[in-house]
């Protein structure tokens, strides 16, 4: 065997697995199609999202709030190439950090599309067709996801686009129309709302980021109409056509009726789908779910022993931490650790402005399972550092067990909470009660305080600054 | 009601004790299992438990040495007497008049009042003993518990884990109350033993919160904790007996909660590379959460062992010797169920049969080549890969139905012939040695015999075999080869009569039409009980064998 471990992809799963093989001293290759190391996430995904997202929030701070701040501003604009080449640096930045890290954990790595020979060969074919194989004791697919398109709406990547060149465009729509108001359709319909476009969202479900507590989904809406955007829930979308200029997105209610929307730019952000083309599977014998995960064991073994799968290949949320973290549990399994993944501590992260973060627990889930809990909530109005910076929308939850005081779940919307959202996961992960939150010092002014002022209201009632 | 606490006897020779220091203070609210003192000897200290919780009266100061049998102190049971529950009732007015917030407080009385009304009630005792957990299983061990004594149990919980000599299985609580432990982890019981008691409706007190709330749960719930913040206000010091019953109590001690055992990340992941459960260790941490320092450290200790064999785990290194660099401790582990039936079974068989062994050699070209040929194929059609175990299983099965004595065992004076071939293939698994059952083997397609011997597998490397799919079997298949072996003489698996042993494939030179060929070859050896089998049927079984795996062909005309 040339390898101990060879990794397909390489994304925060792939990479990461990578690290820490190298780390316990595995053998390890790792296979990318692209020319850039990091996969969806640092190329199409997180990183350039976030540098948008950033810049736009810059941009909407100017137009908006510097004037209320004492800053006058005159011929302000948007210079959206200068924003996309931004973008575009940081992107190699943290590319160019990866093929330092594998560098560093002595990981080689190889350019060109993996496919599978038999359960311990790989077959790599480069862009200039050139192949050649190696073997593995150990494979770990980390291919992830590309976004789900539906027969209904033909992407052309012109007019209709998804995620990924939403983060390339030329110019500022007029007015987008967004399938689906999910994280994705979220967080881009939010970057380009800010830089002026109206932004219409269609989604199926009933609220915005549907999959999150029901609260952060109405306290999102109510901040992004801040924006020029209108909202059409309970919608299906039944044809999407390019005519040239515009695009003509149909839609039916819930009520029989019809919605016609006519807009610059459709992007369509109905989900993501597991990607496994190419990959040869079936040579390997890895069988895939009607869904088209590939099918894994508590050990995120795949149905063949010696090859394994981490990601959005596989079950679970699609997210890049979950991914790393399974990459952490896989190479640490391969060498004989026992790692554990407690699932229901993962947070869930919108990088809109307000963020919206959520772990454990929602509301919706303790209802259905019929467990009794109490609530605690906290305004970011009644938050000193909120107003400071004009961050005042959102509000932070603290869901307990009604018995126990154990914290089941927070979620939270509002300045920086993608980052808050670690304190609860660390007092989740030691089983904290909300009291034990409410008890320990946080320092004055930041927005955590509204964790603890959350969790005092969920302990008794007894917040103090509201 | 007090529960009177005694020197208990340390051992032999020793004949009284020093207090050495009391944990606890005279007065202080105790739960089960604290440390209350630690009592000197002239060869060690150690440390004296509560047997059950309470208010503890101290009887016997620090310094003093008495002999073993004298009453120390005395633990008064604080939820069961009228008596205590009268301080609850004064405390309320003392309270009042410091409190700034009084209106809540008449609210709090009246609650604790009614449940210490409801308490005086008798309470059922459901007593669990060792079920019938399968045919030929006449005992078991219990693994380690996941509740404590003392614990509040629901209907249906896991209590503890009982190992029996097949399988591992979860003894769940036939009623809800309070746990009482009766026999210990790392015990042996007979089936219908006690294991534990459990006290329907014991410690109810909160009936007014709805029932079926542990006391540790209870200092959460809303109104006392009120009581709780505004008790700690007005406290004088030396106050304390009984007014502030289970509220205050608990936050002191820091007993147990939801979260006791629980193990940090870093924690439980040490703890489940060392094989621990958590409930074999006690947590440092707040509430009796498991630090990773507890983690680390629970390897030194000897965590399993029960009370008694304890002392016979440590003190191994030998003083002498002491001065020699490189550590020569040795461990004592008791051993599990299945090692021990393990170990019984194989003697037994050694014993009580006439067994011998007959080997042969396979050249294993021809089915190699066939492998190779159709493995690709076989496995886009069947997702299963094309391996030898099938080409063996399929052998065996025709060889068995042409040489019946082979599959057939002995029961008392009379003999036992199978029609058909159930074969047991020995599977390493990480509790040890088990033997899964491929049934009606000769029935089965390779396919599907490929299948099953991989479910199987999978299911043993999980734990999770039933002793349903190991039961049973007429021959046994192991295969010492993918260890490396050579040559062996398998044991026979009781109370069938052979056993087939597989063995590394070695290319060795072997005269082939007269010329010297390199051949990849394998011994084989056939076990058998020579009562049942004579030479020339195990011999011939064996040849057979030899014969179908070298020209498998052979294998589908049927020849």
């Amino acid at each position: 065997m040339d390898y101990d471990v060879v990794i397909i992809g390489s994304g925060p799963g792939g990479y990461i697995a990578a690290v820490r093989c190298g780390q316990l001293g595995l053998k390890t290759a790792i296979i990318e199609k692209y020319e850039t190391l990091g996969g969806t996430c640092l190329n199409v995904g997180c990183i350039p999202s976030k540098a948008l997202l950033d810049s736009s929030e810059h941009y909407f701070n100017a137009t908006h709030t510097f004037a209320a701040h004492g800053i006058e501003l005159k011929d302000l604009q948007v210079n959206l190439p200068q924003m996309i080449n931004r973008k575009g640096e940081v992107v190699k930045q943290t590319t160019d950090g990866i093929k330092f890290l594998m560098k560093k954990n002595k990981v080689t790595t190889y350019q060109g599309m993996g496919s599978f020979v038999n359960k311990n060969t790989i077959l790599i074919t480069d862009k200039n067709g050139g192949t050649q194989q190696i073997t593995s004791k150990n494979i770990v697919i980390a291919t992830g996801s590309k976004p789900a398109s539906i027969p209904s709406i033909p992407l052309d990547k012109k007019r209709i686009i998804t995620s990924t060149e939403a983060l390339n465009l030329k110019e500022v729509p007029k007015h987008l129309i967004v399938i689906g108001a999910g994280v994705i359709g979220a967080e881009l319909g939010s970057v380009y709302g800010r830089l002026g476009a109206k932004v219409s969202f269609v989604e199926f479900a009933g609220s915005m980021i549907p999959t999150m507590d029901g609260t952060m989904g109405k306290e999102l809406q109510r901040a992004m109409k801040k924006l020029d955007t209108d909202f059409y829930f309970n919608h299906k979308v039944t044809s999407v056509e390019n005519k040239g200029d515009e695009v003509v997105v149909i839609a039916d209610n819930n009520k029989g009726g019809t919605l016609t929307l006519s807009g610059d730019y459709c992007l369509v952000a109905i989900g993501r789908k597991p990607y496994t083309e190419g990959l040869n599977l079936e040579k390997a014998g890895v069988q895939k779910d009607e869904r088209g995960r590939i099918v894994v064991d508590e050990h995120l073994q795949t149905n063949v022993p010696g090859i394994y799968a981490i990601g959005d290949v596989i079950r679970g949320a699609m997210l890049a931490h979950k991914a790393e973290e399974e990459g952490v549990f896989v190479a640490e399994t391969i060498v004989g650790q026992k790692p554990h993944i407690n699932y229901l501590l993962i947070p869930n992260v919108v990088y809109t402005w307000p963020e919206v973060a959520g772990v454990g627990y929602t509301e919706e889930e303790l209802k259905a399972k019929g467990i009794a809990y109490k609530t605690g909530a906290f305004p970011f109005k009644a938050s000193g550092r909120a107003r400071a910076s004009m961050d005042t929308d959102g509000t932070v939850k603290v869901l307990a067990d009604k018995q126990t005081d154990e914290i089941l779940g927070v979620h939270m919307i509002g300045p920086r909470t993608a980052d808050m959202i670690a304190e609860a996961v660390v007092a989740m992960e030691f089983r904290a009660s909300a009291e034990d939150i409410g008890r320990m010092s946080h320092a004055h002014p930041t927005y955590t305080e509204a964790l603890k002022e959350a969790c005092l209201a969920a302990t008794d009632n007894r917040a103090l600054n509201i | 009601m007090s529960l009177e606490v005694k020197v208990p006897s340390v051992g032999e020779s020793i004949t009284e004790v020093t207090i050495a220091s009391w944990h606890k203070r005279d007065g202080d609210s105790v739960n089960a299992d604290d440390v209350l003192c630690e009592l000197e000897s002239d060869k060690a200290t150690f440390e004296l438990n509560a047997e059950s919780a309470g208010i503890l009266r101290i009887l016997v100061q620090e310094g003093e040495t008495v002999p073993i049998g004298t009453l120390i102190c005395r633990i008064e049971e604080k939820n069961g007497v009228q008596p205590a529950a009268k301080p609850v009732e004064k405390a309320a007015p003392k309270v009042e008049p410091t409190t700034p917030n009084t209106n809540r407080t008449p609210a709090i009385t009246e609650n604790k009042t009614q449940s210490m009304q409801e308490t005086p009630q008798t309470t059922e005792v459901v007593e669990m003993k060792v079920p019938a957990v399968g045919e030929s299983i006449s005992e078991v061990t219990i693994a380690n518990w996941t509740k404590k004594d003392g614990d509040q149990v629901q209907l249906d919980d896991v209590l503890c884990e009982i190992e029996s000599d097949k399988a591992t299985f979860e003894l769940t609580a036939e009623a809800s109350g309070t746990l009482r432990i009766v026999a210990q982890a790392g015990t042996t019981l007979a089936i219908g033993d006690l294991i534990c008691k459990i006290e329907k409706g014991a410690a109810a007190g909160n009936g007014t919160q709805g029932g079926g709330v542990t006391p540790s749960k209870e200092m959460y719930s809303a109104p006392k904790e009120v009581l709780k913040e505004e008790n700690k206000k007005s406290e004088e010091p030396g106050t304390q007996p009984a007014q502030t019953t289970p509220v205050a109590d608990n936050q002191k001690t820091s007993s147990t909660s939801y979260a006791t055992g629980h193990a940090s990340p870093a924690a439980a992941k040490i703890l489940a590379e060392k094989g621990i459960y958590n409930k074999e260790i006690k947590g440092t941490g707040i509430d009796g959460r498991i630090t990773k320092a507890d983690a680390v450290q629970a390897e030194k200790t000897q965590p399993k062992a029960p009370a008694g064999p304890q002392e016979t785990a440590k003190p191994a290194v030998n003083q002498a010797t002491a001065s020699v660099p490189g550590s020569r401790e040795q461990r004592r582990q008791k051993m599990t169920q299945l090692r021990k039936t393990v170990s019984r079974r194989l003697v037994a068989v050694k014993n009580e049969t006439a067994m011998l062994t007959t080997f042969n050699e396979v050249d294993m070209k021809p089915i190699m080549e066939m492998r190779a040929k159709y493995k690709d194929k076989f496995k886009e059609k069947y997702n299963v890969g094309l391996g030898f175990m099938s080409f063996f299983t399929k052998a065996v099965c025709v060889a068995l139905q042409e040489w019946p004595a082979v599959n057939a065992m002995i029961d008392g004076d009379e003999i036992v012939y199978n029609d058909f071939v159930d074969i047991s293939i020995a599977v390493s698994a990480p509790k040890g040695l088990v033997v899964p059952v491929v049934r009606n083997a000769e029935q089965l397609s390779f396919a599907q015999i490929e299948a099953e011997i991989i479910r199987l597998a999978g299911r043993a490397r999980d734990n999770k075999m039933t002793i349903e799919e190991m039961t049973g079997g007429t021959f046994t298949i192991t295969n010492g080869g993918v260890f490396g072996s050579m040559m062996s003489t398998p044991i026979i698996n009781a109370p069938q009569s052979a056993i087939l042993g597989m063995h590394n494939i070695i290319e060795r030179p072997v005269a082939i039409n007269g010329q010297v060929e390199i051949r990849p070859m394998m011994y084989v050896a056939l076990s058998y009980d020579h009562r049942i089998i004579d030479g020339r049927e195990s011999v011939s079984f064996l040849v057979r064998v030899k014969q179908l795996l070298e020209d498998p062909a052979r294998l589908l005309l049927g020849i």
